[in-house]
């Protein structure tokens, strides 16, 4: 996987080191809207995306009570932790834009370490949207012309997620909840400039577990079938969450999404509200195949393994439904140059229940030009962001789960600083700082550093 | 930017004097010209004193006499030069039919554009150097953008009249050369609503114009493809 990962990474490195005579043009906002109507013929574009880490993940173990004798004794710890150089993503936009009411977008994955899962031996390329539009759509906080309404089909974020995260690490709530594409059908209606509708009809993300640290374990891949497994990562400290789609299987039952919400911005976009409250709800799977594992993603996953010798209460979560609920609100608020995201959601997850909290406030200070490089300023901007966010679930994990972090009270602070290099370049530190407590009441701690650089051409 | 640049305050002078001899010409130099005195005040938002922070030499003072005198543009065109992402001059006063020149003094791009009517441009992006020239025709006030930098921001006033002047640092100016009789005055400053007067030359005394600041420095505007400069995507992670 390690070469193949490497070719793409040479070809695409080829690729963006050719196109290095339009940095240049970076500096503009974004292209001119094409409003050629009836024009057959879509303005094109294409962009790319790169990024490298260091990364510094802290070392814990902790000890699972599992069916197993004390000398196979299993833990729950970081997934690959220490120091670390990473080249994290590859990631191919492709943009065909018809008219402001007709595009369609494409986002291809070559390297994803932080999104796969379970990471070593998830796909290697990954089509992580491919979507049709039909119609303006317009974002949080930004008022539409007046009334309008929007289709959107193919393999698209959630409408709730958040759409302008400022660190490269993700929030508890996001992770867990809204993190992952869903493919299906979105419908947006504009009733005038301050009142939106949102609706969708999704296959619906199967519910699996990772490590909300930037990099996720690995979980049911097959070493795990040997009788001293070795992994080429470890599990991680997991929670459950709304993991990639597999397919296009539906099994009969699709996801309905709906959404209502209310915006309030000034014309220029500089400052802006929008507080937006949803719900989405499904059938869970008795049991979704999951590529790379051989758990099961949805019910087979709560249930947790099948051991002759021990009672299912000792093993499995306490599921009473077959019900996959989340009811939410997010507000997003906007002030020239600063932002802020909150969001809450509780969850019903077959009788499980619990609530996530995640609020992000960043401001972007623009620096005084002292220095340029090929026509654009070297450093032009600084921006710091902290964001804080809470897992709360409200049962508890089974004596023997082999998965008790489901049932953690899970809290994360991250702060960090964004610089922008060069406009399409830029290094964001952070530091992301957890903080848990285990189903016996003791408090444990599992911190991260991340450094990225991102080269977006 | 704290003050108008020594090159605008050349620019005014040169306009005011072609003012003066074209008054001159046009009034034969008798005594049908006389000086138009006056004072203006910027006032903090609510008229609760003076502003601060709002610098009143930046604001443009003319006057439009009843009967219009003729307005004769210079030759060379006048100059804004961005500079340290900003434009300098900010103001400009100038007669109909100038050209105005927008050199590049900064080692980065920027990309000069207006939209205001018939006097919008746009020169796309361009490096240091000499620039591009614009000429322009039609009376009124053109806002100038770049499209990279949300902050800067240039007014030009095209003018119709001979008679235009920019305050001193204590607000008060004199409108040298104005003929006698009725016409119009007005007083612009970016962060106020224009304040205009029919009076009578010559006025009994000097004129006192107070301005109330209401408008934020950087007006709030959109890019010349009319979107919102602070939504840009491709400076975001995204999803």
């Amino acid at each position: 996987m390690a070469r193949r990962s490497r070719v793409w990474a040479g070809c695409l490195l080829g690729f963006a080191l050719g196109t290095l005579p339009l940095l240049g043009q970076e500096d503009e906002p974004a292209g001119e809207p094409t409003e050629e109507a009836g024009s057959l013929r879509p303005k094109l574009d294409f962009g790319f995306e790169a990024k490298a880490h260091y990364r510094r993940s802290d070392e814990n173990r902790f000890p699972i009570r599992t069916f197993l004798p004390p000398e196979k004794q299993r833990f729950l710890e970081t997934v690959n932790s220490g120091d670390h150089f990473e080249i994290s993503t590859l990631t191919l936009f492709a943009d065909a834009t018809w008219s402001d009411h007709l595009a369609a977008h494409a986002k291809i994955d070559f390297i994803d370490l932080y999104e796969r899962n379970p990471t070593s031996t998830a796909e290697e390329v990954d089509v992580d949207e491919l979507w049709l539009r039909i119609g303006h759509d317009s974002q949080p906080a930004a008022l539409p012309a007046g009334w309008g309404a929007y289709a959107k089909i193919g393999k698209f974020p959630k409408f709730e997620r958040q759409n302008d995260r400022h660190l490269e690490s993700y929030g508890l709530a996001s992770t867990a909840f809204n993190r992952i594409e869903d493919v299906g059908l979105e419908l947006g209606l504009d009733l005038g400039r301050h009142v939106y509708l949102k609706g969708s009809l999704t296959q619906g993300n199967p519910v699996f577990l990772r490590d909300p640290n930037a990099l996720a374990g690995d979980n049911g891949t097959p070493e795990f079938r040997r009788p001293d497994p070795n992994p080429d990562l470890q599990s991680g400290i997991v929670i459950p969450y709304d993991a990639a789609t597999q397919g296009l299987d539906v099994d009969g039952d699709l996801q309905k999404g709906l959404g209502l919400g209310v915006r309030f911005a000034s014309e220029d976009g500089a400052n802006g509200v929008d507080v937006l409250v949803f719900g989405r709800r499904r059938t869970l799977a008795q049991r979704v195949d999951f590529k790379g594992s051989f758990y099961g993603a949805d019910i087979d996953l709560l249930n947790g393994p099948e051991v002759p010798f021990l009672r299912p209460a000792d093993v499995t979560f306490p599921l009473s439904s077959d019900r996959k609920q989340e009811v939410g609100a997010n507000v997003w608020i906007y002030l020239g140059g600063g932002s802020f995201f909150g969001q809450y959601v509780d969850q019903d997850l077959g009788g499980l229940d619990r609530t996530g909290y995640e609020g992000e406030l960043a401001w972007r200070f623009d620096l005084p030009l002292a220095a340029s490089f090929d026509g654009r300023q070297l450093f032009p901007a600084v921006q710091p962001v902290v964001r804080y966010s809470k897992l709360d679930p409200a049962y508890r994990a089974a004596p023997r789960s082999p998965s008790p972090s489901f049932a953690w009270q899970w809290e994360k602070l991250d702060f960090g600083l964004r610089l922008t290099i060069l406009s399409g370049i830029d290094l964001t530190a952070e530091y992301s700082k957890n903080d848990f407590i285990l189903g016996s009441g003791a408090k444990r701690n599992n911190h991260e550093t991340l450094v990225t650089l991102r080269w977006r051409i | 930017m704290a003050d108008l640049s020594s090159a605008f305050r050349g620019r005014f002078l040169l306009a005011a004097a072609a003012g003066v001899v074209t008054a001159i010409l046009a009034g034969g130099g008798d005594a049908s010209a006389e000086d138009l005195r006056g004072k203006v005040e910027l006032l903090a938002r609510g008229g609760k004193g003076l502003a601060k922070g709002s610098d009143v030499r930046q604001a443009v003072v003319f006057f439009e006499p009843k009967e219009p005198r003729p307005t004769r543009a210079p030759e060379a065109p006048f100059v804004i030069s961005t500079e340290d992402k900003e434009f300098r001059p900010r103001v400009l006063a100038i007669p109909r039919g100038s050209k105005v020149r927008f050199p590049n003094s900064d080692p980065i791009l920027h990309n000069v554009f207006s939209v205001s009517g018939a006097n919008s441009f746009d020169f796309g992006l361009y490096r240091k150097g000499p620039g591009q020239t614009r000429r322009f025709d039609a009376p009124g006030l053109v806002r100038v953008f770049c499209n990279v930098h949300h902050s800067m921001v240039a007014y030009i006033w095209v003018l119709a009249t001979p008679y235009s002047i920019s305050p001193a640092a204590d607000g008060s100016f004199t409108l040298s050369g104005v003929p006698k009789g009725p016409g119009k005055l007005t007083v612009w400053h970016e962060q106020a609503e224009p304040w205009t007067i029919d009076l009578q030359v010559p006025t009994p005394g000097p004129v006192a114009a107070r301005l109330e600041i209401t408008r934020p420095r950087i007006p709030p505007h959109v890019d010349k493809s009319g979107r919102s400069y602070f939504r840009n995507s491709r400076e975001k992670y995204g999803g």
